[in-house]
């Protein structure tokens, strides 16, 4: 099923949440992406959808496990499953997944995050059976031997290094999660410790392989210049005789309520310049008020006609930037204010230049234009996903294993237009309180000099 | 994750054997037991047949060159506009930052508009306009993007910010302000100077060695300079617009005729570019960066043109040795050794000659061995000629990756900017999959040797000196920097 080229006509609302492969339920609102909806004897939830304007086809898959499903004295091992996903299975050799769909002209990666582990390719349109063997034979039949488990703790820790260790600000993500989180499953990092990172056992990879890389804990999409009825043919051939397993047991995301706000400075010897993080705890996206928090973060730091860019930054230039973003998550999600201070002016009055806006949008709400901004971004986010074949699929695959609902895809301007002034003004009053707030400041810590005596 | 992250100058390999001499050891054999393939997995052999889609084209009355791509698949727009000699590359030498602070000031303000009202108008239409130019570019950028409702008001803004900006002072000194704590900031980043000493060392004087203004440049820099940079080199003479998506070339001629018709013609010259000198002899560079807990590495030489007769064989090259994971340095470097996190290879090569460059990041304890074995990847592609099923997979992917590069219409229509800017025959990308499988073993060794020869192999570190001094030592002269890139004795006496 070809996508539909007409939003121009509305954003039409919309949905079509197909349950079964029959035509006959299709051709609902002209810009919606259309899909099959099919789970498989295993358990294994399959989603198509066809676009035929490129020879091209991309495949997700969504695994529902990540950090979150980390027990204590195991941190970063969602992750470093991720990377042994690529060291081979039964059929496939170490390294080869990536050789043949580089070597095919493809693209290929796996990422992690605190609510799921994903892997996606895409290929040219003649590769399908490549792109579903790949996937099935490893989710089949991982290779876990310790070779292959201590060559990627190494890349691991390396990437940890790469990304926390040896960049300005790299430690203060850590520091919010922390000190933002009560429940250990959100609180820790997903890169994990350098210690617990060294303890993983092959034992323990393997367990952990069983029971969340099973066929009835993932959702596999597929999206582009595919026939419907032949992937799922190939579904069933090459992933239905993968044995389902015992559900995992259900992660406890639960947080107490705020206890008021915690205060942290860090210093790092890396940065340059003072950063102050500021978090408040939000509902989980599946939540009503998650849209009008979007809109929020819009209205604060959306482009450079967003409050803290044109207030903070370049009427009173206190800061070089200041950011609002909120975050996807299953469980209870971060409102996240960044502001790094410019040269010469202090954290406290960019903090209180923040909280000042925030209050503006409290007592004195939004503007027309201010919504209409934020409705519009909705919309061309969904226009320019019609001319990405993976991150339709990557989205399908996300909300099916995050919401049930991979028509959540269509909703996306729906959500945003339902969103009114008052109810941005609400989610501010409700949700960016002292209370519920968290900040951590990051202060450059200069390095010891040289020559002459080091610590 | 794998991430790619290709982003330097780019040029020859090298090998390190004449720099290190007998200190570093020498593996005669292709590496290759980091990536085992079975050779089980369904793979169709079958040629996928791709139809380059064509644009319209046609030079307009003021000399701007129109390029179309009409694609309906979703209702959107998206145009380039590229202004040749409005580059940083063209700064005098003592006015440097004019060019880059000329075309990030064309937004702050126009005859009838105020920043904020820019941004406004352009954020509630959820579209994007962006004007740039590189410190080394030879052209500035104008780009944008928006639905296809928003399609006339979008050209209406870009024509604004092009034709009668007004460089206030107010917003000067706002800009200045913000954008030195930022260059200040951009100093803690390892990457940055990493690149900073590769750019000074490979290209020198030469204006491809800009990568950043400094501070004390930016602030030597006046409106007025800006006010006469403007009118000097926003001409349409050599330009090119180039607009893919949702409206014919008829509409897409008209708009644009309507919104720039009143851009005159200048009737200068076409801006010209000399290629740097050479970079001197092979040496060892460090930036001695305390605390540093990775060695960040970039190795390699001056290269070619974008239009010298060597381009294919030296991509196909750069993609055996390091274009991605599937590149020999990414599987032995990080696959079979587990040193760093990625390590990759690549070729910057445009109007004047350009670079090749080979980089990793690792961590420091494993400083010898890493940049042991990658000198040795610069070795073997020089002197041992690539495997015939090596060389196959590289032709295939490549031309693969060209068909699936289809999907996006902006790339689709880069291409043809890049035939336009480079003045390729018109066939170029029709015939570019048989180039590329016409390439021979012989081709790339002979491009191998040429472009890395090791008496011109450069290696630019960055790491925490204390750790790494004495191992850099052992690949050759050996010339320290601090933080700040001035030049300071040995660390370790």
């Amino acid at each position: 099923m070809k996508v539909v080229d007409s939003t121009r006509r509305a954003r039409a609302a919309v949905v079509a949440l197909l349950l079964a492969p029959s035509a006959a339920l299709w051709g609902q609102a002209a810009s919606d992406i259309r899909f099959t909806d099919t789970r498989l004897k295993n358990g294994l939830r399959v989603i198509v959808a066809e676009d035929h304007v490129a020879p091209v086809f991309s495949i997700a898959v969504s695994y529902n496990a990540g950090s979150r499903d980390e027990r204590k004295g195991r941190t970063g091992f969602a992750h470093l499953f991720e990377h042994m996903m690529f060291k081979g299975s039964e059929n496939v050799g170490p390294g080869e997944h990536f050789t043949l769909v580089f070597n095919n002209g493809g693209n290929m990666n796996g990422t992690t995050n605190k609510d799921r582990t994903l892997y996606f390719e895409t290929l040219p349109s003649n590769q399908l059976d490549l792109g579903l063997f790949l996937e099935a034979d490893r989710m089949r039949s991982l290779v876990i031997n310790k070779e292959n488990l201590v060559n990627q703790i190494n890349a691991v820790q390396e990437e940890r290094r790469l990304g926390r260790d040896n960049n300005p600000y790299g430690k203060t993500f850590d520091a919010v999660d922390s000190l933002t989180y009560t429940n250990f499953a959100y609180q820790h990092s997903v890169i994990g410790s350098m210690e617990d990172l060294s303890a993983a056992t092959v034992e323990d990879v393997a367990a952990f392989f069983k029971t969340y890389y099973a066929p009835n804990n993932a959702v596999v999409a597929i999206v582009g210049d595919v026939k419907t009825s032949e992937v799922l043919e190939k579904a069933r051939k090459y992933f239905e005789s993968i044995p389902s397993q015992p559900a995992p047991p259900p992660v406890d995301m639960t947080e107490p309520a705020p206890s008021g706000e915690e205060r942290m400075t860090l210093e790092d010897p890396l940065a340059r310049l003072t950063r102050v993080d500021i978090s408040y705890l939000v509902p989980p996206s599946s939540h009503n008020d998650d849209a009008a928090l979007t809109v929020l973060a819009t209205v604060l730091s959306g482009g450079r006609s967003g409050r803290f860019f044109e207030n903070i930054v370049r009427q009173k230039q206190l800061a070089t930037g200041v950011s609002a973003s909120k975050g996807e998550a299953r469980g209870p999600g971060l409102f996240r204010v960044i502001g790094t201070v410019a040269p010469g002016k202090s954290a406290a009055d960019v903090e209180s230049a923040i909280y000042e806006e925030i209050e503006r949008v409290k007592t004195g709400g939004v503007q027309a234009w201010e919504i209409e901004k934020a409705r519009t971004n909705a919309r061309r986010g969904m226009v320019a996903s019609l001319q990405s074949s993976l991150q339709r699929a990557i989205l399908l695959s996300e909300y099916a294993l995050f919401y049930n609902d991979p028509g959540r895809i269509n909703k996306r301007a729906a959500r945003i237009d339902a969103v009114t002034a008052a109810d941005v003004q609400r989610v501010a009053n409700t949700y960016l309180t002292q209370v519920n707030r968290n900040v951590v400041t990051t202060v450059p810590k200069p390095a010891a000099s040289r020559p002459g005596g080091q610590p | 994750m794998i991430t790619l992250r290709l982003s330097i100058a780019g040029a020859a390999a090298l090998s390190l054997a004449s720099i290190a001499g007998a200190q570093v050891p020498q593996p005669a054999a292709p590496p290759s037991q980091g990536v085992v393939l079975k050779g089980k997995a369904p793979v169709s052999d079958q040629v996928l047949s791709v139809k380059l889609p064509r644009p319209r084209e046609a030079t307009l009355a003021n000399g701007l060159h129109l390029i179309v791509l009409e694609d309906r698949r979703a209702p959107q727009i998206s145009f380039t506009l590229q202004i040749p000699g409005a580059g940083g590359f063209y700064d005098a030498p003592d006015q440097v930052g004019v060019a880059t602070t000329t075309a990030t000031m064309m937004r702050e303000g126009t005859t009838s508009r105020t920043t904020l009202q820019i941004a406004e108008q352009l954020e509630t239409m959820a579209a994007a306009l962006n004007v740039g130019t590189g410190m080394a570019s030879t052209a500035a950028t104008i780009s944008g993007s928006s639905l296809t409702e928003h399609a006339d008001k979008i050209m209406e803004l870009a024509a604004d910010v092009l034709l009668r900006p007004t460089f206030p002072d107010d917003e000067f000194a706002r800009y200045r302000q913000r954008t030195v704590a930022g260059l200040n900031q951009q100093r803690a980043n390892p990457g940055f100077l990493v690149q900073e000493l590769w750019s000074k060392t490979i290209y020198g004087d030469h204006p491809a060695a800009r990568l950043s203004v400094t501070p004390a440049q930016l602030g030597a820099v006046t409106r007025d300079q800006m006010v006469a940079f403007h009118k000097a080199r926003y001409v349409p003479d050599h330009a090119v617009i180039a607009i893919a998506g949702d409206i014919s070339f008829t509409d897409a001629r008209r708009l644009v005729e309507s919104k720039l018709g009143g851009w005159a013609k200048a009737g200068t010259a076409a801006p010209r570019t000399t290629d740097p000198a050479a970079a001197g002899p092979s040496k060892v560079h460090l930036v001695d960066r305390p605390n540093s807990v990775q060695t960040n590495f970039v190795v390699g030489a001056q290269a070619i043109n974008r239009t010298d007769p060597d381009y294919d064989a030296v991509q196909l090259m750069n993609a055996v040795v390091g274009g991605g994971p599937t590149g020999r340095l990414f599987i032995h470097l990080r696959e079979e050794k587990g040193y760093t996190y990625g390590a990759y290879s690549g070729l910057n090569a445009g109007q004047f000659k350009g670079s090749w460059f080979a980089q990793t990041d690792v961590r420091s304890e494993v400083t010898e061995p890493a940049l042991t074995d990658l000198m040795e990847e610069l070795r073997q592609i020089r002197d041992v000629p690539v495997p015939a099923k090596e060389l196959a997979d590289k032709k295939r992917s490549l031309v693969a990756s060209f068909a699936l590069s289809l999907e996006s219409p902006q790339q689709v229509l880069n291409y043809y900017v890049t035939s336009w800017n480079y003045k390729l025959p018109a066939d170029y990308w029709d015939r570019y999959p048989e180039r590329v499988m016409g390439i021979t073993t012989q081709q790339v060794q002979n491009v191998a040797r040429k472009y890395l020869d090791p008496s011109k192999v450069h290696i630019i570190a960055v790491g925490d000196g204390k750790k790494v001094e004495g191992t850099l030592k052992k690949f050759g002269p050996l010339d320290t920097y601090d933080v700040e890139g001035r030049k300071v004795n040995t660390v370790v006496p």
